[in-house]
């Protein structure tokens, strides 16, 4: 006993503890659990689509059972900050969805250095290209250098916002009817009089904070013009919050709220979604996805209807928009499962495969390279359908890059409207929180990035691209008509 | 029986052990220096250990500290968007546009009056519970302390998210008990006016951390010798001569370090912001640290460069603030040492 046998002990104390401590090391730098084949990960953002994707997965997994498909839902307004930040730790997917700025997305991740071509840049098969309709890839948008990097993944007439939902249960409460839905902004301000007078309802459940406000500006906007989901008039060739238009809208969506129309709260689409689905709310503006979301939150398409959005009282005079290439899975540069992801975007896209039949019949949108009238039974997607389809409800926008193929090099636009991407919103949420003008405002926002678009258009045409703001404006087109260039 | 007269101010001299209080004993010794040259140092197989305990400390510090804020450095100078090579060198424009930016400065603002006014309500009254809490006739004081410290465990986020859905004016458990009691029309939005909503997350924020100052205003009575209060009570003091000529001036060197940490914490308010108002409405509840995430992770492409340059601008406003207390941080010291708490 003594200092002798306790230093003794406290040495192979010490001894003992060294591979308690490094045991955790040794197990982390391990190899995999030791399943053979390719393991491919799938990012995007359709939370309601999970259970789908899983069961898609498996049949992928198969009938190609040396590639596991890992398919993650990340929350939308997280994956837009998730992603470039997995791509810059190395830990990114092999495939990815991203549906910003639609038509000039492909130059976008271009530029950021994030997407690879298909099949590893090797032409595609006929057999392939042949399950989209002629002119659906274009270069610029989906192709460059006789190389493809996406295929059209929603089917454009039909997909997007600017529907409106209606509550059955809130309606007959109010002594309405939902097959005869308000088709004028005067008809929905005395459907909404109805509403609060007859229920303990509200009569629209509209999300205003952040992005989420867009659900019910878009639909409203539409009646009065036509622009692109980023506020850009392709017939002025200018962005447009500021326009006697977008006022005039914005005044509207006022009048709503100072009436008491408007379930109060800045509230997110969430929030709003669950009011109309648990009957606190008679209205909803919002988009293809919904009638799946609202699967999700246990409604069924038969507890409510669809229909067109009001148009203002003297007539539409806009459309929604409608571009190619709104919504796309990507091949990511960094993968080295370029094969594998070639086989799955292959197997995915078969117009009569098991993706495209389960994801038409379980409601979840529309698809570009599938029958949709043949395998959509959801009674809520016929409606959308129905409603999209009539001429002038969703009109095909201008394509700047088919005017200005050296904007596909541009990044002027794109640096126009990543400064503040959120400022439309923030400005209206503002202003309507505060019954106050949403021009002040709307004039600084339009100035900024006009002013950002022009400089940045100039410095590039400085250095060789054939680009201005000429290759933004289409002077002849009109709101109402779907955009055909000039032969 | 008037109070014999006791100065709020330390005494000009240090009291001599022979003048101190007989509790004098009871109290702990500040620990003395030794000679200059006699300090003990770890020898031999020690310094292995100290050095092994120190390591990992050292590469958390560099790894969490130290090199992001070279790495911020850096980045402020460069328009960079997170992912591909840092190219674009730009010298002081971000930091030139940072100034201009009418956003960023109400984001100031916004953290600034949500700093002092976090602090003028939760100190007083943490320091008033915490002198309930200290007084020998209270019951149940474990309870009580759990109570108070337990909003401190609810994360940030989830108690946003909680109050979010209390305060909604649609179906929110508040807006409903005041429409029940006949207060509202049932449709009060308390986020949506800039005031109201800075209001409510000054006072969200304060009933999360009440608990924490609670504690640190207790750990500070507890250095308040009793025996004060025992002379004073023998000389016939009242509560509030006691509170306002003992307590007060006793643990105002501490005090000010409490005042200090209170607002460099409120400084960094972030997840009340994004859960509660996303800066809204409109950007009337930007903070600073709200601007930065928007900065670097709102824009597309991200804008690293931009937002590192408005980190590095705020860091050093703070660290002037911070700097400005320092005067009273250190004379507060001095008075400790004085004082021997």
């Amino acid at each position: 006993m003594g200092t002798g046998h306790r230093a003794g002990a406290t040495r192979i104390g010490r001894l003992a503890l060294a591979p308690l401590l490094l045991a955790p090391l040794l197990a982390g730098c391990g190899g995999s659990s030791g399943s053979s084949g390719t393991t491919l990960k799938v990012w995007d953002y359709s939370a309601e689509q999970t259970d789908f994707h899983k069961k898609a997965a498996e049949e992928f997994h198969r009938q190609h059972p040396d590639i596991t498909v890992q398919w993650q839902s990340i929350a939308q307004d997280e994956y837009k900050r998730t992603l470039p930040l997995a791509f810059q730790s190395g830990q990114g997917p092999d495939i990815f969805y991203w549906s910003e700025n639609g038509p000039l997305a492909m130059s976008q991740l271009l530029n950021q250095k994030w997407i690879q071509p298909l099949n590893e840049g090797s032409a595609l098969p006929a057999s392939f290209t042949k399950r989209w309709p002629e002119g659906s890839f274009m270069d610029g948008v989906n192709q460059l250098d006789g190389k493809t990097y996406a295929f059209p993944f929603s089917e454009s007439t039909y997909w997007g916002p600017g529907y409106m939902f209606l509550n059955k249960k809130v309606f007959g409460d109010a002594g309405l009817d939902t097959a005869k839905p308000p088709k004028t902004w005067a008809e929905l301000k005395s459907t909404c009089a109805r509403i609060k007078a007859k229920t303990k309802a509200y009569c629209i459940a509209s999300p205003t904070k952040d992005v989420d406000f867009q659900r019910i500006f878009y639909a409203l906007a539409a009646g009065e013009f036509t622009f692109n989901d980023l506020f850009f008039d392709y017939r002025k060739g200018t962005f447009s919050l500021a326009e006697p238009q977008a006022q005039k809208v914005f005044a509207f969506i006022q009048e709503l709220k100072k009436d008491g129309y408007l379930a109060p709260g800045t509230n997110d689409k969430n929030f709003s979604r669950q009011q109309f689905a648990t009957g606190q709310a008679g209205i909803i503006m919002d988009g293809t996805w919904t009638p799946s979301v609202f699967k999700s939150l246990g409604m069924d398409s038969s507890q409510y209807s669809v229909a067109a959005h009001p148009v203002p009282d003297s007539g539409a005079k806009g459309a929604l928009w409608s571009q190619p290439d709104g919504n796309k899975y990507w091949v990511s540069a960094k993968t080295k499962q370029s094969k594998a992801a070639w086989t799955f975007m292959n197997w995915l896209t078969q117009p009569d495969g098991y993706f495209a039949k389960q994801y038409l019949e379980g409601g979840f949108g529309t698809l570009a390279f599938a029958d949709n009238a043949r395998y959509i039974k959801d009674p809520a997607m016929r409606q959308i359908m129905g409603i999209a389809d009539k001429p002038g409800y969703r009109v095909d926008l201008p394509l700047p890059v088919t005017k200005c193929p050296d904007l596909v090099k541009s990044q002027a636009y794109v640096k126009a409207i990543g400064e503040r991407p959120n400022w439309e919103y923030e400005a209206m949420s503002g202003a309507l929180s505060g019954d106050k003008s949403l021009k002040p405002e709307a004039e600084q926002v339009v100035e900024h990035r006009q002013k950002t678009l022009t400089a940045e258009l100039k410095k590039e045409a400085a250095q060789g691209l054939k680009v201005s703001l000429d290759c933004f404006t289409f002077p002849d087109w009109s709101y109402t008509s779907d955009y055909r260039p000039a032969k | 029986m008037a109070l014999a007269p006791t100065s709020p101010h330390p005494p000009d001299t240090a009291p001599t052990p022979t003048t101190r209080p007989s509790g004098e004993a009871r109290r702990p010794k500040a620990s003395s220096e030794p000679p200059e040259g006699n300090r003990e140092r770890a020898k031999g197989r020690d310094r292995l250990w100290v050095a092994a305990f120190l390591v990992p400390f050292l590469l958390l510090y560099m790894g969490f500290t130290l090199w992001p804020l070279i790495a911020t450095v850096y980045y402020s100078f460069f328009d960079w968007s997170g992912s591909g090579p840092l190219d674009n060198f730009v010298g002081g424009d971000n930091y030139s546009r940072i100034l201009g930016d009418p956003l960023f400065w109400q984001a100031v603002v916004n953290t600034l009056l949500f700093a002092v006014g976090t602090t003028l309500i939760k100190l007083p009254l943490s320091l008033l519970a915490a002198l309930v809490m200290t007084r020998k006739w209270l019951r149940a004081k474990r309870a009580l302390r759990t109570v108070f410290f337990a909003p401190l465990i609810i994360p940030v986020a989830m108690a946003g998210l909680v109050f979010t859905y209390l305060l909604n004016p649609s179906n929110g458990a508040l807006n409903s008990a005041l429409h029940g009691l006949g207060l509202t029309d049932g449709t009060t939005d308390v986020f949506a006016n800039r005031w109201t909503a800075m209001l409510t997350l000054v006072l969200i924020s304060v009933w999360q951390v009440f608990g924490q100052y609670m504690i640190y205003w207790m750990a500070a009575l507890q250095n308040v010798p009793d025996e004060l209060y025992e002379a004073a009570e023998l000389d016939g003091a009242s509560e509030w001569q006691k509170l306002t000529r003992i307590t007060l001036p006793m643990i105002r060197p501490v005090a000010v370090v409490i005042v200090m940490l209170a607002l460099v914490n409120a400084m960094h308010v972030f997840g009340l912001v994004v859960t509660l108002t996303g800066g809204g409405p409109g950007t009337s509840t930007y903070v600073v640290s709200y601007f930065i995430y928007k900065q670097a992770f709102g824009s597309m492409p991200f804008a690293y460069g931009y937002a590192s340059a408005a980190a590095l601008l705020f860091s050093v406003m703070a660290f002037l603030l911070v700097t400005s207390q320092g005067l009273f941080v250190r004379r507060a010291q001095k008075t400790r040492k004085e004082y021997g708490v």
